[in-house]
C-alpha cells in the first residue's frame, strides 16, 4: 500500500449552501438511486429494462408513420396502454426510494443535518415523480419528434401532446405519491415491491368487477364510475374532461369529470397525508 | 466558553422520566457522558441535536437554543448514532460525499472533505467497496466520517465503541482522542464504562435515570478510585494475606487482587509481596472502573 503523507487536519472555511441545496442534492441522489446510478450493475438491470420496453411503441409508432402514413397509439392513450410496465417500475422501484432509509435506519443521519423531514418526504416524492414522468414522457416525446421529422399530411398534433405530457405528469405525482405511501409502510424492500403490485392488482381488477355487477343490474351509468378505480384510466377521464381527448376506456365513457379531477385530488392528498404520518412516527424514533 | 449548557433540563415521555432537572456545562474538549443503558444519554442528545423538544427548562448548544435554532445548531454540529445506520448498497466515499452535501458543502467541496476525512479515519482502498461488505469497525469508521465531513465543531459520539474488540475499541478511542485534541473538534461521547473514556477525557458526566450524578474534571475521577489489579498463578490468597498485613487496601474479584492505590508505595508493597511469596506474576493493570464503582461511590458520600 502507498503511504499517504499525513498533512494534518484541515478546516473546511468554504460555503455552507442553505437547506434547498441539500434538499435538491437529497432529490438528485434518490433519482439516480431509481435507476441504479451509482450502485452495483444489477440495479440497474430492471429499470433501463422497463424504461426499453417503454420506448418499443414509439419506435413502432414511428415506423408505421414513416411507412403507412397512419398514427399509432395515440398521444393521449399512452400511459392507458403501457400501464402495466409502468406500474412494474412503479413497484420494483418506489422501494429503493424510501425502504433503505428506514429499514437500515439512515433517516437519523438525515435528520441530524438542517433539512426537516418535510423536505426530506418532498425530495423523496419528486425524485420518483421525475422518474416515472421521465419513463413516460420519453417515449412520448420521441414519438412526437418523429411525427415532426416523418411530416404526416395535416397539422401535427402538438395540443394532444402537450396535453398528454401535462397529464403525465399528474399521473406520475398520483403514482410517485402512492407507491412511496405503501413503500414506506413496507421497508423490506421485497414486501415493498410485492405491495405496490398488490395494490395496483386489485385497482385494476376492481373495474371489471364492479362494471359488470351494476351493468348487470341495468344501472349503465353507475357502472361507469367503476373505471375510476384504477390511477390510470382516473388521470385519462380527467384528460379527457379538460382537453376532450377521446377515452381510453375498454368500453364506454367515463362518469362527469370534474368528479373525477376531485378525486384525483382527495386522493393525492390521502397519499401525502399518508407519508406525512408514517415519517413523523419514523423521525420520533 | 461553553460548548453546550443545559439548565433544568426535563424530558418525560407518557411513562418514563428520560432527563430529569439535568443542569450541566461542558467545555472544550473531550467530555466523556456516562451512564447505564436507559440513562437519558440518546435522549439528552436529541434534545441537543433539536430533534426533540424538551419538557421543561432550556439547552444552548454552540450558544443556539435548542428549540427555537435546532436546523442552525445541527448545521455546526455532527451525530453519531449508537445504531447501525448505513445503507449496504453504497460505497463509503460515496455515502460520505452524499452527506457532505447534505450538510450543505458544494459538490467539489463534498468530494474533497469526504476523500480527506476518510482518510483520517483510516479507510484506504475499501472505501469504493459497498458499505455491507465491511466489518464492524470499519462501518464504525464510516459512521465517524459521516459526522466529521462538514468540519463541525461539536461532534456528538454514542457508543463509538460499541460492538468492537478490545483492538478496534483502542483504535476508535484513539481517533476520538485525536479529533478532540488535534482537529480542535469538541466531543461528547457517551458510554457505559467509565474505564474506557478515562483515557480519552478531560471532563466526564455522570448521569442516571436522567438525573446528574456528578460531573468533574478527569483528575478528580482517577484520584478517588485508582486501583491496580493483580494477577498471580496461584497463591492469591496468601499474597492477599500478605498485602493486608502491610497495611494496603485489598479486595477480591474473581482470580483478581484490587489493590487501592495510595501513592507509589502501594506498587513496591505488591512487588515486594510477590517476590517474597515467590508467586508467579501473570497480570499488572491498572484497574478499570465500573460504573457502578461511581454509584457506590456518589451513594457512600450522601
Amino acid at each position: 500500500m502507498s503511504e499517504i503523507y499525513d498533512i494534518g487536519y484541515r478546516h473546511y472555511d468554504g460555503p455552507r449552501l442553505g437547506r434547498g441545496h441539500s434538499t435538491r442534492a437529497l432529490a438528485v441522489h434518490s433519482l439516480r438511486g431509481v435507476f441504479g446510478l451509482g450502485r452495483p450493475a444489477r440495479s440497474k438491470i430492471v429499470p433501463f429494462a422497463l424504461v426499453g420496453i417503454m420506448f418499443i411503441p414509439s419506435i413502432v409508432s414511428i415506423a408505421i408513420m414513416a411507412l403507412a402514413q397512419q398514427r399509432g397509439i395515440p398521444y393521449s392513450g399512452f400511459a392507458v396502454v403501457m400501464q402495466a410496465v409502468v406500474a412494474i417500475f412503479l413497484a420494483a422501484q418506489a422501494p429503493a426510494v424510501v425502504a433503505p432509509d428506514l429499514r437500515y435506519r439512515v433517516l437519523p443521519l438525515y435528520l441530524s443535518r438542517p433539512v426537516s423531514i418535510a423536505e426530506y418526504v418532498g425530495a423523496k416524492v419528486t425524485a420518483m415523480t421525475v422518474a416515472v414522468f421521465a419513463l413516460i414522457a420519453g417515449p412520448l416525446t420521441l414519438a412526437y419528434v418523429g411525427e415532426l421529422v416523418v411530416d404526416m399530411p395535416g397539422p401535427p398534433a402538438t395540443g394532444e401532446y402537450l396535453g398528454a405530457m401535462l397529464m403525465a405528469l399528474v399521473l406520475s405525482l398520483l403514482l410517485s405519491a402512492f407507491g412511496l405511501a405503501l413503500a414506506s409502510f413496507t421497508p423490506r424492500r421485497g414486501l415493498g415491491v410485492a405491495s405496490v403490485i398488490t395494490v395496483y392488482l386489485l385497482s385494476s381488477a376492481s373495474v371489471p368487477v364492479i362494471y359488470a355487477t351494476f351493468a348487470e343490474t341495468g344501472n349503465v351509468e353507475t357502472a361507469k364510475w367503476a373505471w375510476l378505480a384504477n390511477p390510470f384510466w382516473l388521470v385519462d377521464s380527467v384528460q379527457h374532461w379538460l382537453f376532450g381527448t377521446p377515452p381510453h376506456s375498454i368500453e364506454g365513457d367515463y362518469p362527469s369529470g370534474p368528479v373525477s379531477a376531485l378525486l384525483l385530488v382527495v386522493l393525492l392528498a390521502v397519499a401525502m397525508l399518508a407519508l406525512a404520518l408514517r415519517y413523523r412516527k419514523a423521525a420520533a424514533r | 466558553m461553553h460548548i453546550l449548557a443545559t439548565e433544568g433540563l426535563t424530558k418525560r415521555f407518557p411513562t418514563v422520566t428520560a432527563v430529569d432537572q439535568l443542569t450541566v456545562t461542558v467545555g472544550p474538549g473531550v467530555t466523556g457522558l456516562v451512564g447505564a443503558n436507559g440513562a437519558g444519554k440518546s435522549t439528552l442528545i436529541k434534545i441537543l441535536l433539536g430533534l426533540l423538544p424538551p419538557s421543561g427548562g432550556s439547552a444552548r448548544v454552540l450558544d443556539l437554543d435548542v428549540t427555537a435554532r435546532g436546523a442552525d445548531i445541527r448545521r455546526l454540529v455532527g451525530y453519531m448514532p449508537e445504531h447501525e445506520c448505513l445503507p449496504p448498497d453504497v460505497s463509503a466515499t460515496e455515502l460520505i460525499v452524499h452527506f457532505a452535501r447534505m450538510s450543505g458543502l458544494p459538490r467539489t467541496a463534498a468530494r474533497e472533505r469526504a476523500a480527506d476525512v476518510l482518510r483520517h479515519v483510516g479507510l484506504a482502498e475499501e472505501r469504493y467497496r459497498p458499505v455491507g461488505t465491511y466489518s464492524t469497525g470499519m462501518k464504525q469508521r464510516v459512521k465517524l466520517a459521516q459526522a466529521l465531513v462538514h468540519d463541525p465543531k461539536l461532534i456528538f459520539l454514542d457508543e463509538p465503541t460499541n460492538g468492537l474488540d478490545p483492538r478496534g475499541r483502542d483504535e476508535m478511542l484513539t481517533l476520538i482522542r485525536r479529533i478532540g485534541a488535534e482537529f480542535g473538534i469538541s466531543v461528547l461521547v457517551t458510554s457505559h464504562l467509565l474505564g474506557e473514556l478515562e483515557r480519552i477525557c478531560d471532563h466526564v458526566i455522570v448521569i442516571d435515570a436522567g438525573r446528574l450524578l456528578r460531573s468533574s474534571a478527569i483528575g478528580e475521577f482517577t484520584q478517588v478510585t485508582q486501583t491496580v489489579e493483580v494477577e498471580v498463578d496461584e497463591g492469591l490468597d496468601d499474597l492477599a494475606a500478605h498485602l493486608v498485613a502491610g497495611g494496603q487496601a485489598v479486595s477480591r474479584q474473581g482470580r483478581l487482587l484490587v489493590v487501592k492505590v495510595t501513592g507509589p508505595e502501594s506498587y513496591d508493597a505488591i512487588r515486594d509481596a510477590t517476590a517474597e511469596l515467590g508467586l508467579c506474576l501473570i497480570r499488572l493493570e491498572q484497574g478499570r472502573h465500573r460504573i457502578e464503582d461511581v454509584f457506590r461511590d456518589e451513594v457512600a458520600h450522601v
